[in-house]
């Protein structure tokens, strides 16, 4: 499949391909040298030192990483542009500009980003869909290394071709639909399978818009209210400090009799 | 006046010492050992009490201040003028605390100025630090006139004076964004936070609230001053507060209740729930009963019993917005209860604050008793408070609060109980073949061959497809450590190495595992 370099990347893991090798895991571990956090990788979590996991769910294997939304929460709320959507499809952090407020923790609707809570000076850590290697023409670490396919790199529409393609071609195999697709406005990471996401472990109901635009109705509203705000407020005091001075007015001459 | 005795020691400095000796301690745990090791924060969990308690009930500390403002420099309302000098102390201590806090919770607190330079104006979080940097400002201005009439600076004094209207006007704007935008953080997690708390409306619940939360607070200032310094408010005055408060509780009942039937989540109330109870208690507790206490006349005019709806009131405001941060999170988020070190930080920063506004008040005109009523007056006012005796107020708040408190941990640890009951117990996957392996391929990476040295008998070829069973690839158990995964595509050159040893084909060919390396040659090198 060739791949543009400036084109929008992505991955595809089909969960019905995976045989549970672990090898994405240990590639992304060595990739971004991570020390290692377990003897038994299927039973391994998320964490600061592990970005990327396969679990065994429903007899199944799946993974679990940054889903690099297309319109990402965390990009969203962070105060000080510590995270970045980059033109190519990877979500990356900057750390140098992190205060460690830990709001994209929360936000994230696949509650993704971790924290380096032994540390006294934290950073948040997740997985950057190897943005250093797509910047050089390679794909990622755990795509390059997986022996059957299950997780395929490549530009973002192609993978869409191709989990369609798949889907129409053996229709009994597979769940109908694509998910990333459209989950909060979409994301970079598709899924395919033949259960649910949801019964893998994957949040459910998502909305199809990006949550961004939830705090973003409101927040556009600020300039308006401002403006507003403030005539209202001038324009409450004039009236009332007025009629104190007319009342004032009226009141002195009678004194003054 | 400065020329005192030595400071008795009373129960509630005892106190104060108590909360300032954990906090300190809290505090040197928390900046050499990091948040991990000091609280209970987790990756599923990363906000906790720090925010929910000291962040979003210290900001809401100040509504009183601009409400106050407001109504006085604003409407020009005079009778309200008592009440502005506590309800901007209030604010402004509020604001610093908040800033404190915020210095715990943040990982790196040294880089709190970071949002000032570094802007993402679609971040709520972006539009609280502005706030709370440009409000505390605001404060600190509309403060100054009370500590520069106790130093006797004139001229200052008249150039602040003469910036107030605008500067009450900032102020009211900046509060308004920043009151409701506290509520706009929890905008952005619909799928997290519980529908019993989660709303659209949520940046107008927490505007609505943290007004009526300024009435009661002062209220409970007013009470407290005169009981510490015999410094107090008219009780007409604090009537009027009470009724305010009323008035601002019904409204924010009422847009609550019908935004829970709009959304058709009512039900979810009278569930037997942890969620459900914490709501409940919140509800009528910390809404229902304050209304109907300040409701009655007999109640509003006397000092004690307006104090203990005012306190009512406050706490049901706490629970609030512990239940946004925690209780409505918990669901999705897993369980969270505060360590000792984070209630500990807390406690010394309700202290501090405490200590703040009652050095204030001692040292500074806040309240107008001294400097424009005669002292007659405060006397006029004793016997109604007086008439409560000191020791069975005490007693009487302590024990409505323990029994709030009681109440709703009660209510919380049922329902925790109940949830326990109703969770699914996660199944634990069965070993062996997942089905539909057949769809499954596993491509066998490429034959390694290594470069034959000199002394060798000849040609070796690693090949996956003898080493690994297709139907049950493993690939961890060689490629974890031992051998390294993405240098399998660069060309495997060993040479100059023994393969023979125990990093290479001598770890697990050893006569144990497998088959000994020295066994046979023509094992794995080719013959020639």
């Amino acid at each position: 499949m060739p791949v543009s370099p400036t084109a929008k990347k992505g991955l595809l893991f089909d969960v019905t391909r995976c045989v549970g090798c672990g090898a994405c895991y240990q590639a992304c571990k060595e990739r971004n040298r991570l020390p290692q956090t377990t003897t038994d990788f299927l039973q391994d979590h998320l964490s600061d030192r592990t970005f990327t996991v396969v679990n065994k769910r429903q007899n199944r294997f799946v993974r679990r990483l940054c889903m690099h939304c297309e319109v990402p929460t965390c990009v969203s709320v962070c105060p000080v542009g510590a995270l970045e959507k980059t033109p190519t499809g990877p979500v990356i952090y900057h750390e140098d500009r992190c205060i460690g407020c830990r709001y994209c923790m929360l936000a994230c609707p696949f509650s993704i980003p971790r924290y380096e809570w032994s540390k006294v000076l934290p950073r948040v850590r997740k997985c950057d869909l190897c943005a250093e290697r797509l910047a050089n023409g390679q794909p990622t670490a755990c795509s390059e290394v997986c022996p059957t396919g299950a997780t395929l790199f490549g530009e973002r529409e192609q993978l869409v071709q191709v989990a369609r393609e798949r889907l129409a071609a053996t229709p009994a195999t597979y769940k109908p639909g694509i998910y990333g697709l459209e989950e909060v406005g979409g994301t970079s990471v598709l899924l395919i399978s033949d259960v649910p996401m949801e019964s893998l472990g994957y949040p459910k109901g998502l909305m199809k818009e990006p949550l961004p635009l939830l705090t973003w109705k409101v927040l556009q509203r600020i300039p308006n209210f401002v403006i507003a705000g403030s005539a209202l407020l001038g324009g409450i005091w004039w009236i009332t400090s007025r009629r104190d001075k007319v009342k004032q007015a009226e009141n002195q001459p009678e004194e003054n009799k | 006046m400065f020329a005192r005795k030595v400071p008795a020691f009373t129960f509630w400095r005892g106190v104060l010492a108590v909360a300032l000796g954990a906090g300190l301690y809290s505090a040197y745990l928390r900046f050499t050992a990091g948040l991990g090791a000091s609280t209970a924060l987790s990756d599923s969990f990363p906000w906790g009490l720090w925010i929910g308690f000291d962040v979003l009930c210290g900001v809401a500390l100040a509504a009183g201040g601009f409400t106050i403002s407001a109504v006085v420099y604003v409407f020009n309302i005079d009778r309200f003028k008592p009440i502005i000098r506590p309800a901007i102390l209030t604010a402004f201590s509020g604001y610093l605390l908040v800033i404190v806090a915020l210095l715990f919770d943040l990982g790196r607190p040294y880089r709190i100025w970071h949002p000032l330079v570094m802007w993402n104006p679609r971040s709520v979080m972006f539009e609280v630090g502005w706030c709370v940097t440009l409000y505390t400002i605001v404060l600190a201005l509309e403060f100054s006139p009370i500590l520069l009439q106790r130093l006797g600076l004139q001229k200052p004094l008249r150039l602040i004076r003469s910036t107030m209207i605008p500067l009450v006007m900032v102020g009211v704007i900046l509060s308004t964004l920043h009151q409701s935008s506290l509520g706009s953080l929890y905008l952005i997690v619909p799928h997290k936070l519980h529908p019993l708390w989660y709303s659209p409306l949520l940046p107008l619940f927490f505007f609505v609230s943290a007004i009526g939360l300024g009435c009661a607070m002062t209220i409970i200032e007013s009470f407290l001053s005169y009981r510490a310094f015999r410094k107090s408010l008219e009780i007409d005055l604090l009537s009027d507060l009470g009724k305010i408060t009323v008035v601002t509780l019904s409204v924010y009942l009422i847009l609550r209740l019908q935004d829970l039937i709009g959304r058709g989540v009512l039900k979810e109330a009278f569930e037997p729930t942890y969620e459900g109870r914490m709501f409940l208690a919140e509800i009528l507790l910390g809404i229902v009963a304050p209304i109907v206490l300040l409701l009655i006349p007999v109640i509003r005019r006397n000092h004690f019993s307006l104090f203990v709806a005012a306190v009512l009131a406050v706490l049901g405001f706490i629970m609030n917005r512990l239940n946004v941060s925690i209780t409505g999170m918990e669901g999705a988020l897993g369980h969270y209860f505060p360590s000792w070190t984070e209630i500990s930080v807390t406690s010394m920063i309700v202290a501090l604050g405490f200590a703040l506004f009652a050095t204030a008040v001692k040292y500074l005109p806040v309240f107008p008793a001294e400097d424009t009523r005669a002292s007659g007056d405060a006397e006029l006012l004793a016997p109604t408070v007086l008439s409560q005796p000191l020791f069975s107020s005490t007693t009487l708040v302590l024990a409505l609060g323990g029994f709030f408190l009681g109440s709703s941990l009660l209510l919380g640890g049922n329902g925790l109980w109940l949830r326990m009951q109703t969770k699914e117990t996660p199944v634990r996957a069965a070993l062996g073949s997942p089905p539909g392996m057949a769809d499954r391929y596993f491509t066998m990476p490429a034959d390694i061959s290594f470069p034959k040295a000199e002394s060798s008998p000849g040609q070796v070829t690693f090949r996956h497809s003898s080493h690994v069973d297709a139907k049950q690839a493993q690939c961890l158990v060689c490629h974890q450590e031992r051998f390294r995964l993405l240098k399998a595509s660069a060309p495997a050159t060993r040479a100059g190495l023994d393969l023979h040893s125990d990093p290479f084909c001598g770890a697990c060919h050893n006569g144990e595992k497998s088959f000994n390396v020295k066994e046979d040659c023509q094992n794995c090198h080719e013959a020639k």
